[in-house]
């Protein structure tokens, strides 16, 4: 028995390592794949900055306008692209894990369509000239009506104990009623007014600012803290509500938890760029097929594909629309789909759709 | 001594109860069968154990300690189950072991928790195993890795979905002897609800007929008679010794 498990330990931690050692090379490559993106969108713009003006731009050597442009413009935009791709994907993974769907996403709970009510609405109304025009006012009115719509769905599903089925049908539901109030809201709005409100709702990293970026890593940061921690009852989560609570899960807790700390993410997100499709589903099924289902690792590479994803979707999208660039939320629909498709139709299902 | 006293539950207030004044005992070392047909309360009576469903009164007790007003995390220091539908999520077979240990650490488990592991995989022979993707496992491999889930918190009681429900003989055989084993070994208490009657007998020690969200009948093997038998499952069956044991025998549609 003494030798015996000794040889086995050492067999265990041989294989321990390589087994890690794949997962950190997944790591490495997507950081340096998202740095390498994230670079590429610094030099890639519609004023045809050449590589050495960008560079010298950056160090702020280059021409004011050249200064101004990278750094009030193209660097809050790719820090955006980078914040809200992670968020959007960690998100999604979570909401897919917690319910067990892999059809879930960030907006299976309805709150993309609360925020473009509420944007909707301060964009609407503000046209008529009833409220003074702020840029910040239309986020601010889609952030609140999102964090309302979390609470109506997460408080209706309580009672319920957050019965997975009865979540997503909640969030169903509800957003069919955000959906069903913004068309009102449209149908009486001005035409200056409903362009700009349907304008609002194509994903743009256009808008982003410092101000709003720093408000968008605070809450991707602070919940995928949150998220690592709960790696381990994630898992358990995997494999069943009886098999979790028997593991000492509080699975009704931990799904109200993971639920709200990601429906904040998405809201944050939504409200402040509009509506990016597609991340929040296709990244976390990308980072299962990388890696399998463990949350100590997929958490943090669901941040990074997540980023790589819509950083290239932004550079992708500024290339394209030469000169103004086309909404990011459409290029990553129209390009994530057929890429999508053929992840779930090639190789093994069983490993990200159970 | 695993006890429940007198426990009623029902899903809401103007439904009927689904458990219905039930009350059992268990001690220590013996294997517990709860017999009965689908619907009898065999499931909801496990979530009731397991705390996944609050019963309305009545009392389940573990060695003296109340179950109804523990804590997830504590319960499962005591409890362990192995669930009829088993997956494990894409994990490797060590982690999802590890997992069993959930208990005991909070974010990051502990060298006492990998030792503990590395114990309970040596004991089940799944070192081969330990690093495959134990949801791509045969059905008998990956019941023994949820046996080694359930054993690897040291337990006082284990609870048993159907152990054997998606087993062929041999692999049926192995988890049962490994039970036996370790209920024996260690001292536990192990529950367990079993459809095939002549293994019920095989390997059980007690037993209790369920029927309507209530035991009906709880003692030793003389409880399987036509009489007690045709009562729950509402069938007939021959009784039947061969080679000195009792053997069930159902009606047949040949004869």
């Amino acid at each position: 028995m003494g030798t015996g498990s000794v040889r086995i330990s050492s067999d265990y931690s041989l294989m321990m390592n390589a087994a890690r050692r794949k997962k950190r090379t997944v790591i490495i490559v997507l950081s340096a794949a998202v740095l390498l993106l994230a670079l590429t969108g610094l030099f890639t713009g519609s004023s045809h900055m050449s590589l050495q003006d960008a560079f010298s731009a950056l160090l702020n050597r280059s021409t004011p306008a050249n200064n101004r442009i990278i750094w009030s413009i193209r660097i809050p935009r790719v820090l955006a692209a980078m914040i809200a791709g992670a968020g959007l994907s960690v998100s999604g993974l979570i909401m897919q894990t917690v319910l067990g769907n892999p059809m879930a996403s960030p907006s299976t709970l309805g709150i993309t369509n609360a925020s473009v009510f509420g944007a909707n609405l301060s964009i609407i109304i503000s046209s008529g000239g009833f409220m003074a025009i702020n840029p910040f006012s239309a986020s601010l009115s889609a952030l609140i009506f999102a964090v309302i719509s979390v609470f109506i769905v997460l408080g209706l599903s309580r009672i319920k104990s957050f019965s997975p089925g009865v979540v997503v049908l909640c969030g169903i539901t509800l957003g069919a009623v955000w959906t069903a109030a913004t068309t009102i809201l449209q149908f009486y709005a001005t035409d200056a007014g409903l362009s700009s409100a349907v304008i609002w709702s194509f994903g743009d990293l256009g808008r982003a600012t410092y101000t709003t970026d720093l408000f968008m890593l605070a809450a991707v940061c602070g919940c995928s803290i949150v998220f690592m921690a709960f790696s381990w009852k994630l898992n358990a989560c995997l494999s069943g509500d009886s098999a979790a609570a028997a593991t000492g899960v509080n699975v009704p807790l931990l799904r109200f938890i993971s639920l709200l700390l990601s429906s904040l993410i998405t809201a944050v997100c939504v409200s402040f760029l509009g509506i990016i499709g597609f991340v929040g589903i296709i990244c976390p099924h990308i980072t299962k097929k990388l890696l399998g289902q463990d949350h100590r690792y997929t958490i943090p590479v669901s941040l990074l594909t997540g980023a790589a994803l819509l950083t290239a979707a932004d550079v992708f999208s500024r290339i394209i629309g030469n000169g103004s660039a086309v909404p990011v939320g459409a290029i990553t629909s129209l390009l994530g789909a057929p890429f999508f498709l053929i992840i779930i139709i090639s190789g093994r299902s069983g490993k990200c759709l159970k | 001594m695993f006890e429940i006293n007198n426990l009623f539950f029902r899903y809401s207030r103007n439904s009927g109860y689904v458990l219905n004044d039930v009350s059992l005992s268990l001690s220590p070392g013996e294997t517990g069968i709860i017999l009965g047909r689908n619907g009898a309360g065999k499931s909801t009576l496990f979530k009731n154990i397991l705390g996944q469903q609050k019963p309305e009164s009545g009392k389940i007790s573990l060695n003296g300690e109340d179950l109804t007003s523990m804590s997830f995390r504590k319960r499962a220091l005591y409890i362990s189950y192995v669930p009829q539908d088993i997956s494990f999520g894409a994990l490797t077979v060590y982690d999802s072991v590890l997992m069993g240990r959930l208990g005991y650490f909070n974010i990051r488990p502990g060298q006492e928790d990998h030792t503990a592991v590395r114990n309970i995989i040596e004991e089940l022979g799944l070192n081969e195993l330990a690093w495959r993707n134990a949801d791509e496992l045969s059905g008998g491999e990956k019941q023994k890795v949820a046996v080694a889930r359930a054993m690897v918190s040291s337990p006082e009681l284990m609870i048993f979905d159907e152990p054997t429900g998606n087993l062929d003989l041999a692999n049926e055989d192995l988890i049962l002897r490994e039970t036996a084993r370790a209920v024996k070994d260690r001292n536990i208490c192990v529950l367990c609800s079993v459809h095939d009657l002549n293994r019920a007998l095989d390997f059980g020690h007690r037993f209790f007929f369920m029927k309507d969200g209530h035991v009906k009948y709880s003692g030793g093997s003389e409880l399987f008679t036509e009489e007690i038998l045709r009562d729950i499952f509402e069938v007939d069956v021959s009784v039947e010794h061969i080679h000195g044991r009792k053997v069930i025998l159902g009606a047949g549609l040949n004869r």
